[in-house]
């Protein structure tokens, strides 16, 4: 049966996703720090140690820590069914997620073996647990939707994404290992922002932009069909990159055309949602869909320049990803705080509107789309890359402070304790 | 002859075009919104009260099930009512801030609260109470909002 998602009691707890939500832009500073750090020049190839360390410490340490977060909340309400032991595995899964990033960044920058191997371990236990529970539990679903659909297919992708991952930080302990590193990364990260994170983004964004922003649904057809269309030119660019590389390019404009067409259909919707308010989730959406079309282009333009435009391509993608999740961040941390403290019984809380200065998620936007925008320019023009990581490090200092705020607003609720009103549970 | 499943879809789809439309008149000005913000906050009043005093009682006579999934939507009903009258208040105080602060609020609530019933209740409502459909839509079509 079904209940499980239905009552409060088995809802996870607020920490579970507050956790990973919380360290998520720390991670992000830590990539601005190193790329600060780093020399321009360097970053230039997609395969230099600093290139590989900044691009983690984004990849693992902020994106697949929203995911993680968003899917342990997201399960019980958009697919009915609840985590085994989702404290305890979130918990500790977490735990060794932070360390595993930290040893990685670590082991890469210093060529140490031992942090290295530790790394491995973590992610392998780390991912494998989170992964593997949240499959088990979908299995339960009986009632599939698109969304459940691009939930389950963008986990497969994650796990072949951590084997690979796994594999590739093992080359760096290994030189036998180190002839398959080139190809196997190719496949790791395409494999990893359009398979693990665009595939889930392209699922959730079906239910939750129609929902939030009363905006027309995606077609069924579309709905029922792109991330089966998506998946099979994720394999056959695979396949083709590997054994038939004069044709990879089929498989890319593939794969291209239907992250584009997302991303026209989905501003599409949002110009002709119903309800008009404007705020700073849905200016985030927007400039995700533009990043999205631009790293389109770009990669396939990059195709005939021998990716030269590699690193341009994935700060568009990079952005993509990333807006779409701070600016679902803004919404959905200020609700799980007011959601857990009115189940609480508490009447007279802050309103979601109340609980982040509107000023300052501005402030923050700005600068984070500045800091991309100067990232893309940095690359053919290297002499303000710093500044540019200055305003990027400045604006998910801006996050943290934002998301934090949220959470004490959440504390001090708690323990002042005003008015507890039963008329709630009238 | 529509499913109790579709009935009450359509209903939460007809409640989310009146929410819309009164943001969109409280966007302009909270005065003009008091009549839109009443025709919302009254098919909401009416969708809630065909759950609880004809739907609900039917499924929960059928399954058995009183504490079950059906007790949790009663919660969630009473966190809305709470916010929806906290808006009538706003309106009132001609608070424009506090009133979209509430409305984003409720939103949020109002949508997964809708996705839990239209993905998990009204399917099993549609399964258990398939030969009575009629009748029960009937009667919630027919229902007196108290």
């Amino acid at each position: 049966m079904q209940f499980n998602g239905l009552s409060l009691e088995q809802a996870p707890p607020i920490s579970a996703p507050l956790r990973f939500y919380l360290t998520a832009p720390l991670f992000a500073i830590l990539a601005g720090v190193l790329l600060l750090l780093s020399d321009a020049s360097v970053l230039q190839s997609r395969y230099s140690i600093d290139s590989i360390v900044i691009t983690h410490a984004i990849t693992i340490g902020f994106m697949s820590f929203v995911m993680l977060g968003s899917l342990t909340q997201m399960l019980p309400v958009l697919a009915g069914v609840k985590m085994y032991r989702v404290e305890l595995i979130t918990k500790t899964s977490h735990l060794a997620l932070v360390f595993g990033t930290l040893f990685m960044i670590m082991g890469l920058k210093f060529e140490m073996p031992l942090l290295n191997t530790l790394a491995i371990i973590l992610f392998a236990s780390g991912f494998f647990a989170m992964i593997i529970v949240i499959l088990m539990a979908i299995k339960k679903v009986k009632n599939f939707t698109p969304t459940v659909t691009g939930m389950s297919v963008s986990l497969i992708f994650a796990l072949f994404s951590v084997l690979m991952g796994v594999f590739l930080l093992f080359s760096y302990i290994d030189a036998d290992a180190e002839i398959y590193r080139n190809i196997v990364a190719n496949t790791h990260s395409v494999w990893a922002i359009f398979g693990f994170a665009g595939v889930l983004i392209v699922g959730v964004t079906f239910q939750v932009l129609p929902m939030f922003y009363v905006a027309p649904k995606f077609k069924d057809f579309y709905q029922k069909r792109v991330i089966l269309f998506i998946s099979l030119s994720l394999v056959l660019w695979m396949i083709t990159s590997l054994f038939y590389e004069a044709y990879s390019v089929v498989a890319k404009l593939w794969l291209v055309l239907f992250f584009a067409s997302f991303a026209a259909i989905f501003l599409q919707k949002i110009k002709n949602r119903k309800r008009k308010v404007s705020d700073i989730t849905l200016l985030y959406y927007k400039t995700s869909s533009i990043f999205l079309a631009f790293g389109s282009l770009f990669w396939i333009v990059d195709e005939y320049y021998f990716s030269e435009h590699i690193v341009v391509t994935s700060i568009f993608i990079g952005g993509f990803i990333l807006s779409i999740m701070i600016g679902m961040l803004y919404k959905i941390v200020p609700f799980l705080i007011w959601f857990h403290l009115n189940g609480m019984g508490y009447m007279s809380i802050p309103t979601m509107n109340e609980m982040i200065d509107k000023k300052w998620a501005l402030i923050q936007f700005a600068l984070f789309v500045a800091s991309l925008m100067g990232f893309v320019l940095s690359y053919y023009i290297d002499a303000y890359l710093s500044l540019f990581a200055l305003a990027f490090i400045i604006s998910m200092v801006i996050l943290q402070y934002n998301i934090i705020t949220a959470v004490l607003i959440y504390k001090r609720v708690k323990k002042t304790k005003p008015d507890f009103d039963m008329s709630a549970f009238a | 002859m529509s499913s109790i499943k579709e009935y009450l879809s359509q209903d939460h789809t007809r409640c989310d075009e009146l929410f819309a439309k009164m943001e969109d008149s409280a966007n302009k000005s909270l005065d003009n919104a008091k009549e839109s913000y009443e025709e919302f906050a009254k098919a909401t009043e009416r969708h809630f009260q065909m759950e609880e005093r004809v739907m609900f009682l039917e499924f929960e006579a059928k399954t058995g099930m009183t504490e079950g999934p059906t007790a949790m939507m009663r919660h969630e009903h009473a966190q809305m009512r709470g916010l929806i009258k906290q808006m009538g208040e706003a309106i009132e105080a001609q608070n424009k801030d506090k009133f979209f602060g509430l409305s984003e609020t409720l939103m949020i609530l109002m949508q997964q609260h809708n996705m839990k019933e239209e993905q998990m209740l009204y399917t099993m409502a549609q399964q258990h109470l398939s030969a009575e459909a009629p009748r029960v839509v009937d009667m919630m079509e027919a229902m007196i909002v108290e």
